[in-house]
């Protein structure tokens, strides 16, 4: 029983303070120094020259990260059992899936789009969530992963690649460009991967890059 | 926060790393937290930034002259380019799918790559441009980009479900591969850009004289 409250009280922790002195932001934008003073929950740091975010105390940011990205996850295996589309046309019933999509244009002759279609739909949000849960979750115990900062550095370099919200986009115009030719129906793994959309967006924003890093070195 | 006058992390020899944040001497070489390698500002950014600009425009044209789908039907082959499609949505009365085609395939990357080119020019001193603008311009290059890969995802979504055999088969063209390929050079040279290049340009302008109003020496 204690233990398990105590480990709660880990994972609710506020952000901790790496030891060794004051620390400092630079500003990504314009590089202003500024001392690295701890903000409320809640509260975000910015520069006092051009404004740009430096860093965002989020409010219980480990739980929200890990348990979002956890579900991302779960979800993208449903995206894979249910197709997107369904579509009748001329007596043929025919189910788009992701791989489908991405095999389609391998066997229609453009593997490199094929494989582009992978990397930003599959790869890169399999990485960005899956490093999220691998780095988060023991860090919600006070532990660190083994290889953890090598996998939080992958993630911060598969994070532009993530397209999931794009291919969501690139569905609906597909539906309105085929709705006239033939009968097209929304199918489980549309919605799933709206969910994929929705909770990557959460976990990524339900912790600071600062905080994130901070909390490894502290745990380290 | 620091009191008195602002200051730079690169006049005092500190650099935050591009990956984890952290601000250490440059000095170290090496992020003390996450070991990647420290510079003041990224090398090379403008040169990089426009070598890829170079090659994502001269790719832009044949993205947009080339086939991206060949649409069999009925044994009558027709070639669909980017903008023969926004047309057809046009003339089939889907203007918002017409004009989400236009910005996502046309409009973005063509500004993004004048708005690159116009950093860059910015980055080296010859324009002068108010900070605000800059930080607009640099937000737009940063986050709208990756929007145009819409048409690859279309295509491989509209070539899969439109295999019908002998009534209809759809098959990607060159335009296709050539737009992916402007897609992704210029997320790449808005990464290897350097926004700070661009504030260290505004301050030498700050504390350099202004030649029109400084006194010529007698």
């Amino acid at each position: 029983m204690t233990t398990k409250l105590s480990r709660i009280r880990i994972a609710m922790l506020p952000w901790p303070k790496p030891p060794g002195g004051p620390r400092f932001a630079a500003c990504h934008f314009c590089d202003t120094l500024h001392e690295a003073a701890p903000v409320p929950e809640g509260v975000a740091a910015r520069c006092v020259r051009c404004g740009a975010l430096l860093y965002q105390n989020r409010p219980a940011s480990l739980v929200r990260a890990s348990a979002f990205s956890l579900a991302a996850l779960l979800l993208m295996v449903v995206v894979h059992l249910f197709p997107f589309l369904t579509m009748d046309a001329a007596s043929l019933r025919r189910h788009l899936t992701l791989v489908g999509a991405a095999m389609a244009l391998v066997d229609e002759g453009s593997p490199v789009l094929g494989v582009s279609i992978v990397l930003f739909t599959m790869v890169a949000p399999v990485m960005l969530a899956g490093g999220l849960v691998y780095v988060c979750g023991p860090l919600l115990f006070g532990r660190i992963a083994p290889g953890a900062v090598q996998v939080a550095k992958w993630m911060h370099h598969s994070e532009p690649w993530n397209m999931v919200e794009v291919f969501q986009l690139g569905v609906l115009v597909s539906l309105l460009k085929l709705a006239k030719m033939a009968d097209v129906h929304f199918g489980i793994g549309f919605w799933a991967f709206t969910g994929v959309m929705l909770c990557m967006a959460a976990a990524v924003a339900g912790i600071d890059r600062d905080e994130l890093w901070d909390r490894m070195e502290v745990a380290k | 926060m620091i009191r008195g006058p602002l200051r730079k992390a690169a006049a005092c020899g500190l650099a935050g790393c591009h990956t984890c944040g952290r601000v250490a001497p440059v000095a170290l070489g090496r992020c003390p937290r996450c070991d990647t390698r420290l510079h003041l500002r990224k090398p090379a950014s403008v040169q990089r930034s426009l070598a890829l600009m170079i090659a994502a425009a001269a790719l832009y044209i044949p993205s947009h002259l080339l086939p991206v789908m060949t649409v069999v039907e009925l044994g009558d082959v027709s070639h669909n380019t980017i903008i023969s499609g926004m047309l057809q949505f046009w003339s089939d009365g889907a203007y918002p799918m017409a004009i989400v085609i236009f910005t996502a395939s046309i409009l973005i990357p063509f500004l993004k790559i004048v708005t690159l080119c116009w950093l860059c020019a910015a980055a080296t001193g010859r324009v002068r441009p108010s900070p605000a603008m800059l930080g607009k311009m640099y937000w737009f290059t940063e986050l709208l980009g990756r929007w145009s890969m819409v048409d690859i995802f279309v295509l491989g979504i509209v070539v899969s479900l439109m295999q019908l055999g002998n009534y209809m088969t759809i098959t990607p063209g060159p335009g296709a591969l050539a737009f992916a390929a402007v897609v992704v050079l210029t997320m790449f040279a808005a990464m290897s850009f350097e926004p700070r290049m661009l504030w260290d340009r505004l301050d030498e302008l700050a504390t350099a004289p202004d030649p029109n109003t400084s006194q010529p020496k007698s």
